[in-house]
């Protein structure tokens, strides 16, 4: 696990624990606990009252597809393997947007609108990324 | 007081690939070429404003602390500043020179730019587009970059208007039909049909190949004074800025609620225009700096020049490109002209002073008197429209 070598998240004290959550497999989402917005990515006040006073709550790991772009190429090298990369836009059920790429899944069967859920993949010992992967239809 | 500002020098260099041609030779080229079209003595410039040249810290050194009126010896410069907000630099440049003029402490400012991205290896080109613009820590780990950003947003772009890929391929063909005919462009003489667009090879969908920019060296340079010092130097060759409005959006992409920019064009170029006492059908010419083929189109919607929805239409009807009855962007934007960094605005206002004086060639609007010009910097994080007229009001 110690040869990734693509770029980390550069995690700060008020992300902490949203990446906390990845590594046990959640996706958190951060709430001020004053006026209960919801922050579209972790800050270190709330971007709505200017509290501090900031709490998390689990999401449900599903997410729509918002948009999403397949890249062919123009990455940097260490990103050559992965091409294909889907990168996508989701909006979490709090209504929250995020950007992530998806995993197990062929970029012919993405679509605007459809339903995806959260795999957060450990990359190193310290750190879980986020991908999402389309919902299996049963 | 001598007030409002005028552009009333200007000069570039062809936009190339050349490691060879250094920073500093185009920078004293684009000086020395704009102060003599100026017809000033290189003695009377106040101040020098730079754009930041971006991804270049030695040159970013050399213009912040400097180097410019030193080697120039530009003996009345009283004042030097350099300005960042990535591709709208150049507007923050215009914006703090006319404070200058306004306030009585300059009565010519210089405003440079330069930018060689040839002697730079690609990787870094890569990752400096997709960490400055973008997040470290929400965007970058899942392999962002900026044309994957754009294609993003273009993807949403086609899906809520129903804009085909032909269509959207038409505003490519349109913009490299100008650049065709600009002698500045990189791509000069090189025009492309839609099978050429259609046919090259996707990027980050549904942007191809066509549709995202090639990364140039290039440099142009603005003399500014005063509405009233311009008048008395002579009629028909300044281009007088009559209007400005800036609305900020976002720093990324993904927490942007006006995603396609519309109610930012809206609300800047309304600003302008009232300024300016116009309206939109008065502008003969609209330029728009977006780098991305979607912007050519949510701009004409936000600036009212077409319904919401439609400006792919205009585009693929062939109304903006040359011989339309809606001509837009004859500089051809970053796609057509090559992008050179913070100086794409740069030659949007420069083509813009050619257009107001009768000299852009086989690109020349009748009649061009009054424009209006958009430009953003980062990731889309802002628009700054200006309307600028071939007469002070």
């Amino acid at each position: 696990m110690s040869e990734y070598n693509k770029p980390l998240p550069v995690i700060q004290p008020h992300s902490k624990a949203f990446w906390d959550g990845t590594k046990a497999g959640k996706l958190l989402v951060q709430q001020c606990q004053d006026c209960m917005a919801y922050m579209s990515y972790p800050r270190q006040y709330c971007t709505e009252c200017w509290s501090d006073n900031m709490g998390w709550k689990e999401s449900s790991g599903k997410a729509t597809v918002f948009s999403f772009t397949v890249t062919y190429e123009g990455v940097e090298p260490m990103f050559q393997d992965d091409l294909p990369i889907i990168l996508a836009w989701v909006d979490l059920p709090e209504g929250i947007r995020m950007t992530t790429s998806f995993v197990d899944c062929d970029p012919a069967d993405v679509e605007i609108g459809m339903e995806v859920e959260v795999v957060c993949k450990a990359v190193t010992d310290e750190v879980s990324i986020p991908y999402f992967t389309p919902v299996k239809k049963v | 007081m001598s007030k409002g500002l005028a552009i009333i020098g200007i000069a570039e260099v062809p936009t190339k690939r050349d490691p060879e041609r250094t920073r500093w030779d185009i920078l004293l080229d684009v000086c020395m070429g704009a102060v003599r079209d100026a017809g000033i003595d290189k003695n009377e410039i106040n101040a020098v404003i730079s754009p930041n040249p971006m991804a270049q810290p030695e040159m970013q050194n050399d213009m912040s602390l400097g180097k410019i009126p030193e080697v120039l010896g530009l003996k009345g410069c009283r004042d030097i500043c350099i300005t960042n907000a990535g591709g709208a630099s150049n507007t923050n440049c215009l914006r703090l020179a006319q404070e200058l003029i306004d306030s009585g402490q300059a009565n010519f400012v210089l405003i440079p730019h330069t930018t060689v991205q040839s002697d730079i290896p690609p990787a870094d080109l890569i990752n400096f587009f997709a960490t400055a613009p973008l997040d470290k820590q929400w965007e970058y780990p899942f392999g962002v970059t900026f044309n994957g950003s754009m294609g993003l947003i273009t993807h949403r772009y086609m899906y809520e208007t129903g804009a085909t890929k032909e269509q959207m391929a038409s505003i490519t063909v349109a913009l490299r039909a100008w650049a065709a005919m600009d002698p500045m462009s990189i791509f000069y003489g090189k025009p492309i049909t839609l099978d050429d667009v259609l046919n090259s090879r996707e990027i980050s969908s549904p942007l191809r190949a066509k549709e995202c920019n090639l990364l140039a060296d290039g440099g142009g340079a603005m003399v500014v004074t005063s509405h009233e010092i311009a008048k008395k130097m002579g009629s028909g060759r300044h281009a007088y800025k009559l209007g400005h409005g800036t609305r900020f959006m976002s720093a990324t992409p993904f927490v942007r609620e006006d995603l396609f920019h519309r109610d930012s064009y809206r609300a800047s170029s309304q600003d302008a225009l009232k300024q300016a006492g116009m309206n939109i059908e008065d502008m003969d010419l609209r330029q728009i700096y977006g780098a991305y083929p979607y912007t050519q189109c949510s701009a004409l919607e936000g600036y009212g020049s077409v319904k919401e929805n439609e400006g792919a239409i205009a585009w693929a009807e062939g109304r903006c490109g040359p011989g339309g009855d809606l001509p837009c962007t004859t500089m051809g934007d970053a796609t057509g002209r090559g992008h050179t960094g913070s100086g794409v605005s740069m030659a949007f206002y420069i083509d813009t002073v050619r257009q107001i004086r009768g000299e852009a060639g086989d690109r020349q609007i009748e009649n061009c008197n009054n424009i209006i010009i958009t430009t953003s910097g980062g990731s889309v994080m802002n628009t700054c429209t200006t309307v600028f007229g071939s007469e002070p009001r």
